[in-house]
């Protein structure tokens, strides 16, 4: 039993990182039908920028929760600036033309972002701070819970009811629903889309720049090519929940959490991979659009 | 949809001084040994063996309009039947040619079954994931016949007629003789039945479907030639290299062979055959600055989808 309390624990903890970094994916693919290939890379840019504050400051003095903040908050407007330019830079030129054209677009600037970083920090593998936060360790029903996974479970969560309720329950954010389900008309109805989709960009990456941060965090290190280990496991979470439903990422990612948490006992690491992506394409076999996916009308 | 009714063809002259042209280029390059040293032989082969990779992305994603971002697979299927066939069983090189095309045709057939019951994006993120589990069960290695991460090395020359063909020369007149019949290939594929229908798919399924165009088959037949064209690019690589390991069919070198088809022109085999000089001949040359390689990559990438979204040298309209 306490293993199995455990491994929920560390599903639900993996599980609120990929949901946040899934969002990104599926609120750009709703309202765009773009994939985002980019997206992974600016959330462990968003890893490196906290990083960088929190081993440049290390001896200032402040408290372990003061830097945390500050780093989160210097993630969360850098990342969201860089989101803002990328999509007025490879994608809003690309409005009109065929989508492949927007996915290498996409794809060149996955690559752009990930060398950056590799040029700018080096390749090496950076290690976290680890005193940051108290090292209080719960003990519930014979599992261990760390402060840290209660801290990215409650922030998780809280994130994606905020983001839930703004996009439910505010103009904007119908004004983000009417721009996923039809651009043309939410224009016609006075929507500026191109204002909407400037901020899912910011949205989308701010939340990215969370989850990378909490990526960092909680397995204590980061590397160039995280954005594209992490980001892929976040984008598969999205298509497993339908992308472009954003319940459906925050579903996927928790189902894809407990998966590997659960796959990690009983199935060995060199082929967790191959069977993530078998048990994706099986769904995908089942429901050609995710979980939560509405059926595809058939003309694309 | 864009460009979907088909402008009028263009002037006819400049179309026909072309198509004599490009005999003419490639016979040039069958003097590429004698006139350069032998670093560049091995690029210009290196070119071929790619272009024909690429051509062989574009017959399923430029002509077929499928998104298939996993076409590294066939390219190993490929070369790992070559490498697997000369080593453990000592097949003679030319004799695991054809088998490495039928091995890898039979893969893209047999993914077809469950691709072409995806749509779009959805085909996407699946060949995506048939390119991961291809590589993890190279590197995990069942069966002890793949060398693991590793992989084979010791794979031996082509010989024809009883002559290795040993040389750096004539390793690339092979690639090259081979390039060459698959341009005709592409050429005559243009006017076939299968070609036809290719465009006419891709422009309108629905309206395809009700003129008896059966789109479940058009797409298994893009699959299968497309991965068994890839399959002999594979064959090719592997002797070239002598060597073959999963690094070299990882997600990367599929998002690469996309892009080689995107940026040069989908459905255009000059487009292809400059997106294939650009993508992996280019970085040959400056390999001093390799750190810098995808940084510059990513940028080009972007610009020159921004630039000229239709490619560098798209597709010249035609009736379908």
């Amino acid at each position: 039993m306490g293993t199995f309390i455990q491994q929920v624990f560390n599903g639900l903890t993996v599980g609120g990182i990929y949901a946040l970094i899934a969002l990104g994916y599926t609120m750009v693919y709703g309202v765009m039908r773009l994939i985002n290939f980019a997206h992974g890379d600016l959330c462990i840019l968003g890893a490196f920028v906290g990083l960088t504050l929190l081993t440049g400051a290390a001896g200032s003095g402040h408290s372990g929760a003061v830097l945390l903040l500050a780093a989160f908050v210097l993630a969360v407007v850098v990342i969201a600036a860089a989101g803002v330019v990328l999509e007025l830079v490879a994608y809003r030129p690309l409005r009109k033309a065929d989508r492949l054209s927007a996915v290498v677009s996409a794809l060149g600037a996955s690559l752009l972002i990930e060398n950056s970083i590799m040029l700018i920090w080096g390749p090496d593998v950076h290690v976290f701070p680890g005193d940051l936060l108290p090292a209080t360790t719960w003990t519930v029903a014979g599992a261990s819970i760390t402060f840290v996974q209660v801290m990215i479970i409650l922030a998780s969560v809280l994130l994606m009811a905020a983001l839930y309720l703004f996009i439910h329950h505010t103009r904007f954010g119908t004004a983000i629903r009417a721009t996923a389900i039809d651009q043309d008309t939410a224009r016609l109805m006075g929507i500026k889309v191109n204002r909407v989709i400037l901020t899912v960009f910011v949205i989308g990456p701010a939340l990215g720049a969370i989850g990378g941060l909490f990526v960092g965090i909680y397995y204590r290190e980061a590397y160039f090519t995280m954005g594209w280990t992490y980001g892929l496991y976040a984008f598969i979470a999205a298509i497993l929940g339908g992308i472009g439903n954003i319940p459906g990422a925050m579903l996927g990612g928790v189902l894809l959490g407990l998966f590997n948490a659960f796959a990690a006992g009983y199935i060995s690491s060199s082929w967790q991979d191959a069977i993530t992506f078998a048990l994706l394409i099986a769904i995908l076999l089942v429901r050609p659009t995710g979980l939560l996916g509405e059926p595809d009308a058939g003309k694309v | 949809m864009p460009g979907i009714s088909p402008s009028r063809s263009a002037p006819k002259s400049p179309a026909r001084a072309s198509r004599a042209l490009w005999p003419l280029l490639w016979v040039a390059g069958l003097t590429v040994p004698a006139v350069l040293d032998s670093s560049w032989v091995s690029i210009a082969a290196m070119f071929a063996i790619y272009a024909v990779s690429a051509l062989s992305e574009d017959v399923i994603l430029g002509r077929g309009g499928m998104f298939d971002m996993g076409h590294a697979v066939y390219f190993g299927v490929g070369a790992y039947a070559t490498a697997i066939l000369n080593t453990s069983f000592g097949w003679p090189i030319l004799a695991t040619l054809p088998a490495a095309v039928l091995l890898a045709a039979a893969a893209g057939a047999l993914l077809a079954g469950p691709l072409t019951r995806l749509r779009g994006d959805y085909l996407l993120v699946a060949t995506i994931g048939f390119n991961s589990i291809f590589v993890l069960t190279m590197q995990n290695d069942p069966g002890g016949v793949t060398g693991g991460s590793d992989g084979i090395t010791g794979i031996g020359v082509p010989s024809l007629f009883g002559f290795p063909l040993a040389s750096q020369s004539a390793m690339f007149w092979l690639d090259w003789v081979v390039l060459g019949i698959v341009l005709l290939l592409m050429r005559n594929l243009d006017r076939s039945e299968f070609g036809r229908a290719q465009r006419y798919l891709k422009q309108d399924e629905l309206a395809a479907g009700t003129l008896g165009v059966d789109a479940r088959k058009v797409k298994t037949q893009a699959f299968a030639l497309g991965a068994g064209l890839a399959g002999l690019a594979g064959t090719l690589f592997a002797v070239q290299l002598s060597t073959v390991s999963p690094a070299s069919f990882v997600f990367t070198e599929s998002v690469t062979l996309f892009a080689v088809v995107i940026v040069g022109g989908p459905g255009s085999v000059p487009g292809v055959l400059l997106g294939t000089a650009l993508m992996f001949v280019v970085p040959q040359i400056f390999r001093d600055f390799a750190q810098y390689r995808y940084f510059v990559f990513g940028i080009a990438m972007i610009a020159v989808m921004v630039l000229r979204p239709q490619g560098l040298w798209p597709q010249r309209r035609r009736r379908a």
